[in-house]
């Protein structure tokens, strides 16, 4: 007995995770990021997403489970703009690594690196909905944007193990340009639809519109985080049939009902699209998370 | 540090012919960022309207919304106003103040240490003791109205804590185990005094594949109650959350098993509550609960829960079954929907309806886990 259980701990200590061969450990709080550091630091970095693609960054449970994850964390890369504020803050505590608080020299915030849009103007409280103060979060759907969030991941990173900079640095460029050759195909693609418009149910495009020239027409949501009433979609289905909208574009983490709605009264297609990397199968590395975007909403609004 | 960073990410980005728009250093992405030297403030308010059978207060005494038998009544229940932020380059702190229809108190103030090494934390000031799983939880973060029986009966009127410190070690598991070990004066149902309690808790959580969590807490307490007697308080905790990826949805399964022993006592020593036991002053009780949030709007949950009688009941043990259904409106307000039926020993039973309202406002708090 006392044999079988000392093989069983054995066992189970031998199961443990062993110590990464990679210099760093690099841990994100979104699918989407961890795509981009792992296009930057290649087999320099152990890169680890704290959520799922498939699930909605604004919900990710405060799980202790994460906690210990970021307790082992080099780098700790976050959207920001009060995307994961239900969820980090809690963890980052728990961790126990000051070095990834705000601010801190392992703490890389994401927006930091890019120009924000959607910032609310006059009164910001609560009856516009759960409104982000500081901007929208969703700037991941903009390449030229993740360009940049790449390229301070980089920069980051050789802060922090100097002597893989030039690597850090090369793999940098060579994600840009790879990133530029296929802005050159989506674009060619993307022109002759530019002012088309469609409908959101979050406001979760705004950035991806900035860039193909695509319109959004409203979201489901009246106001973000509250649900749609009847009388809002009454609304949304009468602006549809006025100016021959006919793209409901969702995120696969949302309930459809809504969107469903508007599309079939007015003979439209309810568009399911991942919200992040990792989100559909067909959406593994970032370049083919934004092809897959690309491909979809281009031929529903066609 | 940090300027030398955001100015070669400028002159990157400048050179870029991928950048939609200068990047502005200055911004930082945080407009607001000016005011950040300020605390987050939020105030959570509750009320309730509640229509209970019996004379709780006689035959069932316990915290939480009630009202004289057999008349509906409207209950303010209490405003919490929390302070929280970063004190200095050491410290966090966390403020709760109760304002209640009994007056205002301090639930919570405390200090919390940011950069000890090796996995350490110390809070420090006045706090919940870290035993169990309730105990631990804010009212507004419990998917029930109210608090089960043994909570009250059992270790405090509301929250067993009290000033002290508490030392907190994250191990270095490749999974969550946590150890707790506090030092704290509290002042138990009916004690009387604050009086110094030494308590231990071993928390641990699993991942059972992407989608379950499991979570197994073992708590101790050891309270000092004088010529040499002593009050020892013992408490299992049980979560399992079973939630999919994708969606909103979850499934929790909650459970405590809560025991009390007093040791040293003289007869005369024995607390009052204790005296409507029929056990003397030994107790045992607890509750399961199973929760499931249908989506982002509507949750229900179901409690089974018993304890020791207290008041006028007879002695023996109280059952209680509870359901409710809580609506939300937003993230940010609710409105709870709990019907439960108690069974007394003697075979006396009541029923209670509670419709609870609850609103936060203010600063965005962590989703309870």
């Amino acid at each position: 007995m006392r044999t079988s259980s000392m093989t069983l701990l054995l066992a189970a200590l031998l199961a443990l995770p062993t110590p990464a061969t990679a210099a760093l450990r690099v841990v994100t709080t979104t699918e989407g990021l961890a795509a981009l550091a792992r296009e930057v630091a290649g087999d320099r970095a152990s890169v680890e997403s704290l959520s799922r693609g498939v699930q909605d960054p604004h919900f990710v449970d405060a799980n202790p489970m994460l906690a210990v994850k970021l307790r082992d964390a080099d780098l700790l890369v976050d959207v920001g703009l009060d995307l994961e504020v239900g969820w980090l803050p809690p963890l980052v505590n728990q961790s126990r690594n000051a070095a990834i608080q705000p601010g801190g020299p392992r703490r890389l915030t994401a927006a930091s690196a890019i120009q924000v849009l959607d910032v609310p103007t006059g009164v910001v409280d609560r009856s516009r909905g759960d409104l982000h103060p500081g901007g929208n979060p969703h700037f991941l759907a903009d390449p030229r944007r993740a360009a940049q969030v790449a390229r301070a991941i980089a920069a980051r990173l050789a802060e922090l193990d100097p002597t893989g900079a030039a690597v850090y640095q090369a793999r940098s460029a060579a994600f840009t340009a790879r990133l530029e050759a296929a802005l050159a195909g989506w674009r060619a693609q993307l022109a002759p639809l530019a002012g088309r418009k469609l409908f959101t149910h979050h406001r979760t495009l705004s950035y991806f519109l900035d860039w193909t020239g695509l319109v959004s027409a409203g979201e489901m949501e009246p106001r973000p985080g509250t649900p749609p009433p009847s009388s809002h979609l009454a609304e949304l289905v009468t602006l549809a049939r006025k100016e021959g909208i006919r793209a409901c574009v969702v995120e696969n983490y949302y309930d459809t009902k809504a969107d469903a709605l508007v599309a079939r009264r007015v003979g439209g297609t309810v568009v399911s699209i991942p919200g992040d990397v990792g989100g559909d199968p067909a959406a593994a590395s970032y370049l083919a998370w934004i092809d897959l975007l690309v491909q979809r909403i281009s031929a529903a609004v066609r | 540090m940090r300027s030398p960073y955001l100015a070669s990410l400028l002159a990157v980005a400048l050179a870029s012919p991928l950048v939609a728009g200068a990047v502005d250093p200055a911004s930082d992405a945080a407009p607001w960022a000016r005011l950040l030297v300020l605390p987050d403030i939020s105030a959570v308010g509750s009320f309730a309207a509640v229509h209970d059978s019996a004379d709780l207060a006689r035959f069932s005494p316990r915290e939480g919304p009630q009202g004289p038998a057999g008349k509906p009544t409207f209950l303010f229940q209490e405003l919490e106003l929390g302070l929280q932020g970063v004190i200095d380059p050491y410290f966090r702190a966390n403020v709760f103040i109760s304002f209640s229809p009994g007056g205002a108190s301090v639930e919570e103030a405390y200090l919390t240490t940011t950069a000890l090494p090796g996995g350490l934390q110390v809070k420090a000031g006045q706090l919940y003791a870290p035993f169990g799983r309730l105990n631990l939880l804010h009212p507004h973060t419990w998917e029930f109205a109210d608090a089960p029986l043994a909570r009250g009966r059992l270790l405090a009127s509301e929250t067993l804590g009290g000033p002290g410190v508490d030392l907190l070690w994250l191990t270095p598991l490749p999974w969550f185990a946590e150890l707790q070990l506090a030092a704290q004066t509290t002042d138990p149902y009916d004690a009387g005094d604050g009086r110094l309690t030494g308590i231990a808790k071993l928390q641990q959580y699993l991942a059972l594949g992407d989608a379950v969590t499991l979570g197994l807490g073992l708590s101790a307490a050891r309270r000092d109650e004088g010529a040499g007697a002593w009050r020892d308080l013992g408490n299992v905790d049980l979560f399992l959350k079973y939630r999919p990826l994708a969606g909103r949805a979850y499934l929790t399964l909650q459970a405590e098993l809560t025991t009390r022993r007093f040791r040293g006592h003289p007869p005369a020593a024995i607390p009052a509550e204790a005296a409507f036991q029929g056990d003397g002053a030994n107790g045992a009780g607890g509750y399961a609960q199973l929760a499931w949030r249908q989506d982002t709007w509507f949750g229900y949950g179901l409690r089974y829960d018993r304890a020791p009688s207290a008041g006028e009941a007879a002695p023996g043990v109280e059952q209680r079954w509870s359901a409710v259904g809580n609506w939300y409106f937003t993230e940010f307000s609710r409105l709870a929907l709990q019907v439960a039926h108690d069974q007394r020993p003697g075979g006396a039973s009541d029923w209670e309806a509670i419709l609870h309202l609850e609103f936060i406002m203010g600063a965005h708090g962590a989703h309870p886990f």
